[in-house]
């Protein structure tokens, strides 16, 4: 059989992707480089969630940008308040807007801990509230798409509005680096970039069991034939919850990333481009492949900082037009052409194929029976 | 005791009666061929019973619950498994992972998200192999499966499922006389355990595996009985084997 569809390939690959990456700063010294680096490791996970959201589930989501501009203002929040002390308590711009005291919900970010849960707790309520609603009522296909697409332009509009807390468009900028306890993360550090490293390889690991569990299976049900699965006895709407807001849980994780890296955030984060790009990094590589997903957005990302500034505006005609390509001729993204190569090789070589009715966790896992 | 039972069933699509008045009653273990012309409401039926559409008024009660209403999971949750007419599969996925979704013991989001096994699935999974006999074909992706298969397959899901109740919507629509044959087969296997509504127009089938025929016409039950007496009577042959030519 296909190697391209073995688990133990497949962990075998993801173990030698990420020591690669891993090794990384033992290699480069520059500090920006390395800095861009871990910035796309953020990119990479929300490419992640799309893929589980819109590869295994078969929920095409245009609005991934909740998730993360909610988790990436509650981390701004949270860095902006470490800066603030008792007789000092209230953020310059708020000063500015003239604000006479801190608004009630930026009181619990005095907390860090509280802060960056908060970060974390906020988008997935929202996904799972807004989720629930939208699948109970069997909203699915582009009219989702479409809900997520209208409510991260509520969200964005919503944000710019209420400048005096937020700042509106010029966005939070935390005047210094995160600090957990007594470490102070430096964004341009090799440790920053190993965190956000952890958290990825974290998120790939429980998705990936999750894509293997039965969850994943009947996810990948609904996405052939929901009508089906309620026949079954599943609860179709609950399922496609729950992926939603899982997806969205890791969004709100890359959201905190990303301003731990950069220091700032800003309604641009609710852009439809950024959401759109999301998509475009999981179709490219492959939304089918969390691994696809993955390697997508750090090859358009990667692209975009090299080609972007030699191509300036005609590089979204250029990313477009490749995008339209690969939608045409490659429906499984990039990863597509790996998947056909390994299939060729193994039919070449009389790959043999199983036929008995164990299974276990270890066959799951690891190997297909009888290989 | 009765096992199904349809009371009164109405449905309306605006000013359309598709269903009208209809009521029968199923005991446990027998096999109730529902039969009728193109537009006779057997299909409504089916809708009806398995929450797939809510009737505008009537009651359909299952092993003394009233089911009226619920949603389309919790029916099936109760025992009752369908098959469609046209066969629906998950066409992405293998054969095995297929009936694995079909074993649907355990059905809450949360708890299966990271369970890898189901307890006596693989039990359940060489049971259900040697009925259908698709062994062979475990690892291929359903979609590639011929229209026959296919058809095995669902009817492998259904058993999956081990309902009380199987409503089958043409089971054998495609398959060849030797297929058919063995369905029956199986049918009348089932019987010993199961209840079973069959919506055939293969009356040579329904002969085959028949306890009772249930014959519908515009709507409303036109007549109820065992087959010999369903093809002697009358108003039967009139609006329905008349016109087939069969019988």
């Amino acid at each position: 059989m296909n190697l391209y569809h073995r688990p133990g390939a497949q962990w075998l690959a993801y173990l030698v992707f990420y020591v690669v990456l891993a090794a990384v700063p033992f290699v480069v010294s520059d500090n920006f480089l390395l800095n861009q680096l871990s910035t796309y490791g953020v990119f990479a996970m929300l490419a992640l969630s799309i893929s589980l959201c819109w590869g295994f589930g078969g929920i095409l989501n245009l609005g991934q940008g909740i998730p993360f501009g909610l988790g990436a203002y509650g981390m701004a929040m949270t860095m902006q308040m470490q800066s603030q002390d008792a007789s000092n308590p209230m953020p310059p711009f708020m000063l500015n807007n003239s604000l006479d005291r801190l608004p009630l919900f930026w009181v619990p970010f005095w907390n860090t801990g509280v802060g960056i849960t908060l970060a974390l707790v906020v988008p997935t309520l929202f996904c799972a509230i807004f989720g629930w609603l939208m699948f109970r009522a069997r909203v699915s296909g582009p009219f989702f798409a479409i809900m997520t697409l209208a409510m991260l332009s509520a969200w964005g509009t919503l944000i710019l509005d209420i400048q005096p807390y937020t700042n509106g468009v010029n966005g939070i900028t935390p005047p210094a680096p995160l600090k957990l306890g007594e470490i102070v993360v430096d964004p341009y550090s090799p440790a920053a970039y190993w965190t956000v490293l952890a958290l990825l390889v974290l998120a790939t690991v429980v998705a990936k069991l999750m894509t293997l569990s039965r969850f994943g299976l009947v996810v990948q049900s609904v996405r052939n034939d929901a009508e089906r699965v309620r026949f079954l006895g599943y609860n179709v709407a609950g399922y496609e919850t729950a992926i939603y807001t899982i997806s969205g849980f890791f969004a709100a994780v890359a959201g905190c990333c990303w301003v731990m890296l950069t220091q700032y955030v800003s309604p641009a984060q609710f852009d439809t481009t950024f959401s759109l790009s999301m998509v475009i990094w999981a179709g490219i590589g492959g939304r089918m492949s969390l691994m696809g997903a993955i390697l997508g957005a750090f090859l358009i990302q990667g692209a975009q900082s090299y080609l972007g500034d030699a191509f300036l505006n005609t590089w979204l005609l250029i990313l477009g037009g490749f995008f339209i390509l690969v939608v045409r001729f490659l429906p499984k993204g990039l990863i597509g052409l790996v998947e056909s190569a390994l299939g060729r090789l193994s039919s070449s070589t009389g790959g043999k194929t199983d036929g008995n009715g164990v299974s276990s966790i270890r066959s799951r896992l690891l190997q297909q029976p009888g290989e | 005791m009765s096992f199904l039972e349809i009371r009164n069933l109405c449905k309306s699509f605006d000013t359309v009666s598709v269903i009208n008045d209809f009521s029968i009653e199923l005991v446990e273990q027998t096999l109730c061929c529902l039969v009728g012309p193109n537009g006779a409401g057997k299909t409504t039926t089916m809708d009806l019973v398995t929450g797939r559409q809510k009737p505008t008024s009537g009651q359909i009660i299952f092993c003394d619950d009233d089911i009226t209403g619920l949603d389309e999971h919790e029916i099936a949750r109760r025992g009752i498994g369908r098959k469609f007419q046209v066969p629906a599969v998950f066409r992405d996925l293998t054969v095995r992972q297929n009936l694995e979704v079909a074993y649907s013991r355990s059905t809450h989001p949360l708890k299966n998200l990271f369970r890898f096994r189901a307890p006596g699935f693989a039990d359940k999974l060489d049971e259900v192999l040697s009925v259908t006999g698709l062994g062979g074909r475990l690892n291929i992706e359903a979609g590639i499966l011929s229209h026959g298969e296919t058809q095995w397959l669902e009817i492998g899901m259904v058993l999956m499922q081990n309902p009380r109740l199987l409503l089958l919507d043409e089971p054998v629509a495609g398959m060849t006389e030797s297929e058919i044959d063995k369905t029956a087969e199986i049918f009348n296997n089932l019987k010993r355990t199961n209840s079973l509504v069959v919506v055939e127009h293969d009356m040579a089938f329904v002969r085959q595996i028949a306890d009772v025929v249930t014959v519908m016409h515009m709507g409303s039950l036109l007549a109820q009985g065992p087959i010999s007496e369903i093809e002697a009577n009358e108003r039967v042959r009139e609006v329905y084997l008349g016109e087939t030519g069969e019988a």
